[in-house]
Formats: C-alpha cells, structure tokens, sequence
C-alpha cells in the first residue's frame, strides 16, 4: 500500500496547523499531549504520507487513541473532515497491521459476524441476561479485571418480552400526518426496545404512519469508525436497500427516522464509504438525504399534534447531554432541546460542556476502559453540579455509558433517551388541557 | 539523549509525562509557523512548579538546551526547537489556583488556555482583557511569553498591563517567586521584564493576573463598505477625533468569503469589500456618546450600513467569525503564513494596499484582516509549502512588508513576537547598539543560552548577519525610522503605549 493510500492525504491539506482545535479534544485534555490532539494526529497523517513519520504502533495507538467523538471538526474554521480522514486512516491501518491473534478472532466475530445478523444479536442477548440472572456476570468481570469493567457496569438485558421486533407498520394515531420508516438498529432492539417502542408510540401519536423493514441489521456505523470498510460498505448498502424495498412496497418514499445519533450521523453521509466512482454513490445519496433524527421528526403539524397528546407525567428536572454525533457529527443541537421544553412537568437544565464527548464512543468503551472512564469523569462532574435528576441523550451508546458512570460514582439518576421521556407523558387521547 | 538524565526525568515526571517515542514527538516539531521544522529529542510534560523545577535542574545538569511550550498557537516559530533539545510543555498545568473576585486577581497555572480564565472570571461579573483571536487554545504563559495582544487590547492593553505576579523556573532549576502582586514593584521589575521574553529568560510556571469587570454596557456595531481604503480611513479619523471604541477590526472580501463559508459563518455581507466590526463599551452615557461620534465617522467615509448586534448571541458570532478568520483561510491553501507589523494609524489605507501590492506582484494571495485601531496589520498569504518557489516568494514578502512598514514608521511586531519568523529583520529596526543591550539581560538569565537558543536576537559575528535558514533572501539593513506612535506599540515596551 502507498503512503498516501494509507492516510487522507488529500484532506490533512486541509488543516492549517492553526491549534485551535486542540482544548476541545478528550484525549488531549486527558493526557496533554500533543500527539493526542486533533491537530496532531493529522500533522502525523501527513506526516506518514510524506515519509517523515512511520506508521509504526505509537501512531496505530494514537490512531486507536482518538473517540471519533468529531468535537474538532465543530471548531475547525478550515473546514477539516476530521471523521473521514480518521476512518481513513483506521482502514489503512488494518489493512496493514498485524494484531494480537485473539483480538483480531474477537473483532472478526464482533464486527463481522454478530453485529449483521440478528440471530447471533438475540442469541447472545439471551445468553447475557441467562448469565446476569445467575450472576455469571460478576464473576466474569472479576476474572478479567480491567478489560472486565464494562460487563460489570453493563445493564441488565431486558426479558425477552422486552426485546421483541418492532411491528412492520404501527397506524397512525388520529389523522394521518405523514408516513415514516424507523430504523430498528442492531443492538438497539436487543437492549433498548423499550426506546424503540417510545420511538414509534411518539411518531404514531404526531399523526405518523410507522414503517419498519426487517433486510437490514446493522447500518455499518461502527465498521467505518473502526476501519472495516469493506464490511461498512456491505452492511450501508444493505441498509440503502432495505429501504428502497420498503419504500417500493408501500409505494411512497419514506423518510427514515433513527434514534441512535452514531447510526444517523453515519446514514447521512452514506455515500461517503463508497468510493467516488462507484456506481452505487447515487442511491446511496438518495437514501442519506432521507435520514432524521428522532428530535427532528416532529416539525409543524406533527409538533402540534405531538402537543395536544402531551400530559401529566412525573416530574423531572432533566439535563440533555448532546451525543457528539448529533451535535458535531449532523450539526443539530436546537430540536431536542425544544422538544422536551414541550414537555409538561419536565424542567430543563444545561450541561456545562454539553458537547463533549461522555466516552462512549460506540465499542470505545469496550476497548479502552480505562480512558473511556477518564473521559467521562468531568461529564459526571457536570452532571453533579447541574442539579438535574435526570439525564437525557439520544444515542444508545451515551447510554450505556452514562447509565454505567452515574452508577459507578452511587448516583442512580435515571438516564433516559429523549423518546422515553417524551413517550411516558404521552395520554391516551387528545389532552387539551394537560398544559 | 544521555541515559542517566533519562532515568532521572521518568522518575520525576511518571509515564505519563515524558514523550520519549519518535512518532509522538513528531508533533512537536513545529508551532503554527510550518516552514521550519525539528523533532525534538524528548517532551516533558511536568504537573506543576516544582516538577518543572526538578526537570530543570536535572537538564541543566546536563547542559541539554530547553524549549518551552503552550499550545503551539505561536506564528513565528517560537515554540519550535530549531537547535533540538527538550520541549518543556505546560498542558498538563492548567488550573485555576485562586481567583480573588473583591481584588481581582486570579492566579493560575502557565497551561490554562485564555478563554478558561474568561470563563472563570465571567462567573464573578468579570473578565480577562486580553483576547488574542486564538484565546480558545492558547495559554496563558505563551501569551506572556509573546506579550499578546487581540482585539479588545486596543482599549486595554497586551498582556503585560494585566500581568501583576510571575512565578518562573530558571534555567539552572531555581524557582523564583514573583507571584506577591504588586503593581508598583519595589526594585527592579522583573515581571515586566519577563512578558514578552518569548522563552529565553526562564519557564514561567505561575502567572498572577488582573481582571477587569464587564462593562455595563457593550455594543458591537458592524460596518459594511464597498472599499477597502474607506474603511481604513474611516478608522484613521475615528483615532483622529478620539473617539475611543474597545475594539476595532477589519476583514476584507477574501477574508469574508472564507469565514462564511466555516462553521463560524457571522453573516458578514458577502458581497461587501471590507468590513469593519467595531465595539464599544463603558457606561450608557458614555456608549450612546461614541456610538453617535462613531456613527458620523462611518457616514461620512461612505459606509453602505451599520448593523447594531441586537443581543448576545449575535454579537458572539460577530466575534466567533472575526476569530475564526485565520484558520477558515485554510480554505484557499494548504498553509498560511501571517504577517504582523506595526504601522502609523494614519497611514493605514496606504499600506494595506502597499503590503496587498507586495503579494500580488509575487503572485501571492493575500487577505487582511487586522486589529486596524492598534495600527496592527496582519495580512495572511496562502501557500503551500510543499512548493519551495512559493515558500521563497512568501518569505520574500513577508520581509519586503516589514520593510515597507519600518521605513513608514512602523515597527516589527504588534503580538505575536519575533521568534525565529523576523529574527533577522531586528536589524532594520534596531541598532547594533540595541542589540547588544538586548544581549545583557540574557547574560543574567541564561548565561550559558540553554534557553529556547535560536530565537530572536540574530547571531552576529565580524559585522556579519547570520540568523537561522529560514532567512531567503537577503536584504540591506535599512535605518531605522521609526515614529514614536508605532514603536511604541512593539512587544516589550507596551507599557509606554500613549492612549
Ligand atoms: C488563529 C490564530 C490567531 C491568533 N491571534 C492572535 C492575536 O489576536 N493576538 C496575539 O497576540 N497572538 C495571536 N496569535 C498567536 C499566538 O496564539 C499567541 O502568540 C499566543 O500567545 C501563543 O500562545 P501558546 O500557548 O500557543 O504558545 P506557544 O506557541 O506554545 O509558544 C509561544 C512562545 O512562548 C514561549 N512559551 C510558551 N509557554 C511558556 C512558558 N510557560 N514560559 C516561558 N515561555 C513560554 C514559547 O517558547 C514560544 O516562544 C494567533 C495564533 C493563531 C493560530
Ligand atoms: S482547527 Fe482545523 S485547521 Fe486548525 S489545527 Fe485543528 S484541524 Fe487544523
Ligand atoms: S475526534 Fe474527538 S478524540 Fe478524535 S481528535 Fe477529534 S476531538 Fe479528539
């Protein structure tokens, strides 16, 4: 492989050196090294392509190092695709290394055999929440010691009730407003039906009519960001045609609304895995101009609909945490803030530094414990003086990650998806009065 | 590097706070001035005064040269280890240590970014005056290191009117404490003789500063113009007639395209040829009075229109464009050289278009965007430095402007130092005379010049001028002429500055 195949080359031109970039990274602010910055991990990059660098393992762990979490590319004045370069890089990266056996067996059937197929989804969901029950989780953790962090702090899998598919058409509730498919996700159904359910019940009572298709599993979100490309590819355009089937069986397009920020942030640029000449980039496009996310479902009508359905529910004064790849990744930071300033019996508070990243960052917290814990140690911080009983995000890895750090620190706040919080408000019938 | 310095540095500073793996340091090799270039042989990050001091001792102990560093936002190079050694970098010393808001004062670590200390004080009803365009990445110790400046500085002055306590980590590891504020000094004050010493006197460590409550009452008022030399005149007058606004800034055409087109798009008009972003402040009287006196100054010089910002969203993205105009220029090249010179406030339509000509005969292109009340002319030329015919015509120009400038009465540098980008233009302005006294504080602090060597003071032997390579092209050491007015505004003797 060339240098320059191995990094973006093209587009760490981009980058100005300017330094502007760098108090706004988790990792710099964890370490203080430069290196781990933005700006440097991209002065490395094309350091790498014009020979002056090796991309020896300090550079993979850099590369390694990095949550994706795009907070640079919101501050870039130059305009720098901070994510595609990373997931560039990432590619190159594993195309050319060497990993540790068994960490390469145990990606190969993460990535390329559990996370596309529901079978091995379900199967293991069971199997965790078989363990949880016994207490098997426990004792695993314990055994693996660090690396066992996040099968302690993991929640409890939900009963199998819980993990049942969403319905392939849910009506409308009252007039029909319009028609919308939602994306069901991979792990989303196995640990948060409950949010998929509160997905569909608030579109349903805006008026919406549900689609929901059963060809596709994983939208090859975490593929790209972890540089398996060619299976990011295969799964996109499973997703791509999925939909298109769905939109031909109901006979109209569809927008497609998703609740997990990781999966839209990488839905909206769908054509962007696929190389330019490739001659699936036009649907490909098509699709990503269709893709919301769930706080933006609800514009006009629906909003009003959505509204006069609103009522009591218990009262909570709520911080909303910005998933990184809603705020940097699709720029929307406005919508979710209004929705649930809709809400009765719901007080709003900021986050301080609600922008940054909590460490999630899809299998990051998995991989790294330990950084994603330091990562997430000011979030807490914030969340303690924010005088909020509940947080609120929109993005299922957040969760996990929130859920699993307030519980570490004794705090049992709730953490709720910002459809949860909506759906437990929703009455049966128009409740005009309720605010 | 000598093993046994080595065991004694990871045993003062961790794992976690030395980079010894060539990759990493890879990143340190320059700061926002990418023509010149040298990995360091070792980065430490100390996590306080008294690891810097031990750092400090072992490597003077070692005769190993240092190079302090902040966030690397530097334009001249300073923070770049041309003669190898070690870079001490102070990111990992980022904490507020007290903020006292009934004196206030706050003293904080060298590594806090300028916009943390903002953010702090702002809780207090208070703020940090000085607000260099980079002030959310750079710190606060290369601020003093480079007496900076940004566009609030015009009312209130660089870094070194706000600088009230230094602690500092010599070069031989004694730490000095100067952190007692005082604004009178008894004696000699040192403190002042430390801002704007770029790094070759000592680490500071600790910096003791004053803060200044938020006026009562801001307004940011946005000029459009159809040309250039309008505005630059319209600014001209209102320095004639005493009119004192808070800030005074102006972006040109190119400069408006490419911040529009950023995230940190302002709403600029993209079709104006200039525009100029103006703020005024203090109380209602006095507002409502330099708002009108301003007002009658852009009427006259033909501004299309005035927008008033209406809250404070709006005038924060104002400002956000303003400070996002540097890095949006990375949108025309891949790299960008930033000149910063001094000139007379009344001649500022005529060098603006004397240092754009300078570009446009050496087929550069050039924005501006400048702290036009201060006289501060930054013109940003795009290049890229995989050319060396281009990186030559920059530097070419960028030597042809400062003289240009000196020679109308302006001076070398408005903020961002000297460093190593016009270390051999101190000849067009100072004297060997100069120099030389210049050399003598140094013989105190560094006698062995261990200290960020390279920088600066050019290397003079037999009447000859060496200085480092980034040098092109040389040119006759003009006289020097400078006005009162511009040399004033020139980084160590900002005290003086009449206002
Ligand atoms: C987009 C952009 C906009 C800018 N706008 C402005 C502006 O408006 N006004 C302005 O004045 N400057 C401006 N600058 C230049 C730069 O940001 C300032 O010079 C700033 O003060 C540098 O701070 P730093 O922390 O990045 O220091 P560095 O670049 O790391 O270092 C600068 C110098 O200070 C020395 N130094 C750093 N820390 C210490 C320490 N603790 N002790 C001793 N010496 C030290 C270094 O050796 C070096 O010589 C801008 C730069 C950029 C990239
Ligand atoms: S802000 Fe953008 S241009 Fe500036 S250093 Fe970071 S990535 Fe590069
Ligand atoms: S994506 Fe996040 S972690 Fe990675 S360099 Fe950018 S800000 Fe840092």
């Amino acid at each position: 492989m060339q240098l320059t195949e191995l990094v973006d080359y093209a587009k760490s031109l981009d980058c100005v050196h300017c330094g502007l970039c760098l108090h706004t990274c988790p990792t710099y602010l964890l370490t203080g090294n430069e290196s781990s910055s933005p700006r440097g991990r991209i002065h490395l990059m094309r350091s790498v392509a014009e020979g002056a660098a090796e991309a020896d393992a300090d550079f993979a762990e850099e590369m390694d190092f990095c949550l994706l979490c795009r907070h640079c590319e919101s501050v870039c004045p130059s305009g720098v695709r901070f994510g595609r370069m990373m997931e560039t890089t990432r590619a190159g990266l594993a195309e050319s290394r060497q990993r540790p056996h068994v960490e390469q067996l145990a990606r190969d059937f993460g990535f390329g055999t559990v996370l596309p197929s529901r079978a091995w989804l379900s199967m293991l969901a069971g199997l965790a929440r078989f363990g949880q029950r016994l207490g098997l989780d426990r004792a695993a953790a314990a055994f693996l010691g660090e690396r066992g962090a996040p099968i302690a702090s993991m929640p409890p899998v939900p009963p199998a009730d819980e993990r049942r598919p969403l319905p392939r058409y849910t009506p409308a509730e009252g007039e029909v407003t319009g028609e919308v498919a939602v994306l069901e996700g991979c792990v989303m159904p196995e640990l948060f039906g409950r949010v998929n359910r509160a997905t569909v019940a608030c579109l349903s009572a805006a008026g919406r009519e549900v689609h929901c298709s059963r060809g596709a599993t994983c939208c090859g979100s975490l593929h790209a960001h972890n540089g398996e490309r060619a299976l990011a590819r295969r799964l996109t355009r499973e997703t791509v045609e999925a939909h298109e089937a769905l939109e031909a069986e109901v006979g109209t397009a569809l927008p497609m609304v998703v609740n997990s920020a990781g999966c839209a942030a990488h839905l909206v640029e769908a054509h962007e895995v696929f190389a330019e000449d490739d001659p699936f980039v036009p649907r490909a496009r098509a699709f990503a101009a269709k893709v919301i996310d769930f706080s933006r479902a609800f514009d006009g009508e629906a909003r009003d609909r959505l509204a006069a359905r609103l009522g009591r529910g218990p009262a909570r004064r709520v911080a909303w945490d910005d998933p990184c790849h809603l705020c940097h990744g699709q720029g929307v930071r406005d919508e979710p803030r209004a929705l649930i300033d809709l809400l009765p019996d719901v007080e709003r508070v900021e986050l301080e530094d609600s922008e940054a990243c909590c460490g999630s960052a899809g299998v990051y917290s998995l991989a790294r414990p330990a950084d994603a814990a330091g990562v997430f140690a000011p979030k807490r911080d914030a969340f303690a003086r924010s005088g909020a009983d509940a947080l609120v995000t929109g993005n299922p890895g957040c969760h996990l990650q929130w859920h699993a750090g307030l519980r570490a620190a004794g705090d049992d706040a709730p953490v709720l998806h910002l459809a949860e919080l909506v759906a437990e408000r929703l009455t049966p019938t128009p409740a005009g009065d309720a605010r | 590097m000598d093993r046994a310095l080595l065991h004694e540095l990871r045993a003062i500073l961790g794992p976690r706070g030395l980079i010894e793996d060539r990759t990493r340091r890879v990143a340190y090799e320059c700061d926002g001035l990418a023509f010149e270039r040298r990995v360091p042989e070792l980065v430490l990050l100390p996590a306080d005064t008294a690891q810097a001091a031990r750092c400090m001792r072992a490597l003077h102990d070692h005769g190993v040269p240092v190079v302090p560093r902040g966030a690397g936002t530097g334009l001249t190079g300073g923070a770049t280890p041309v003669e190898g050694g070690v870079v001490i970098g102070t990111a990992r010393m980022r904490r507020v240590l007290e903020l006292d808001p009934v004196d206030r004062i706050a003293r904080v670590e060298a590594g806090l970014v300028n916009v943390e200390l903002s953010r702090a004080a702002a809780k207090h009803g208070l703020f940090y005056a000085p607000d260099p365009s980079s002030q959310r990445a750079c710190t606060l110790g290369g601020n003093v290191a480079n007496n900076a400046g940004g566009p609030h500085c015009f009312r209130h002055g660089n870094t070194t009117r706000h600088v009230v306590g230094l602690v500092a980590v010599m070069h031989d590891g004694e730490v000095l404490d100067l952190s007692e504020p005082r604004v009178d000094p008894l004696g000699d004050d040192l403190v002042g003789l430390l801002v704007g010493s770029e790094g070759m006197f000592a680490l500071v460590t600790e910096i003791t500063v004053r803060l200044t409550p938020a006026p009562q009452r801001v307004e940011t008022l946005l000029a459009v113009f159809d040309d250039l030399d309008a505005a630059c005149d319209a600014v001209s007058e209102m320095i004639a007639e005493q009119l004192e606004p808070s800030a005074l800034e102006i972006l040109d055409k190119l400069t408006i395209e490419a911040v529009e087109a950023s995230v940190f798009a302002a709403g600029y008009p993209p079709d104006a040829e200039a525009v100029l972003l103006i703020e005024v402040e203090g109380s209602d009287a006095e507002v409502e009075a330099n708002s009108a006196g301003i007002a009658r100054v852009l009427e006259r010089r033909g501004a299309l229109e005035t927008r008033r910002a209406t809250g404070d969203e709006e005038r924060a993205k104002l400002w956000a464009g303003r400070k996002g105009a540097y890095g949006a220029m990375g949108r025309v090249a891949p790299d960008l050289y930033v000149t910063d010179v001094v000139v007379p406030r009344t001649k500022l339509r005529e060098l603006v278009r004397r240092t754009t000509e300078i570009c446009r005969e050496r087929g550069l292109k050039v924005a501006n965007v400048f702290h036009a009340g201060d006289g501060n002319l930054h013109p940003n030329v795009s290049y890229d430095r995989r050319d060396p015919d281009e990186v030559a015509r920059v530097l070419d120009a960028g030597e042809k402007i400062m003289e240009v400038c000196i020679e109308a009465g302006g001076t070398l540098s408005g903020e961002h130092g000297i460093g190593l980008e016009k270390q051999k233009q101190m000849h067009l302005y100072f004297s060997p005379a100069d120099l030389d006294a210049m050399e003598r504080p140094r013989d105190v602090f560094d006698p062995a010049r261990r200290m960020n060597p390279g920088k600066t003071l050019p290397i003079r032997a037999c009447m000859e001028t060496r200085t480092r390579p980034i040098a092109a092209a040389s040119s006759d050491p003009a006289a020097r002429r400078a006005s009162p007015d511009a040399a004033a505004a020139q980084s160590t003797s900002d005290r003086e500055r009449p206002r």
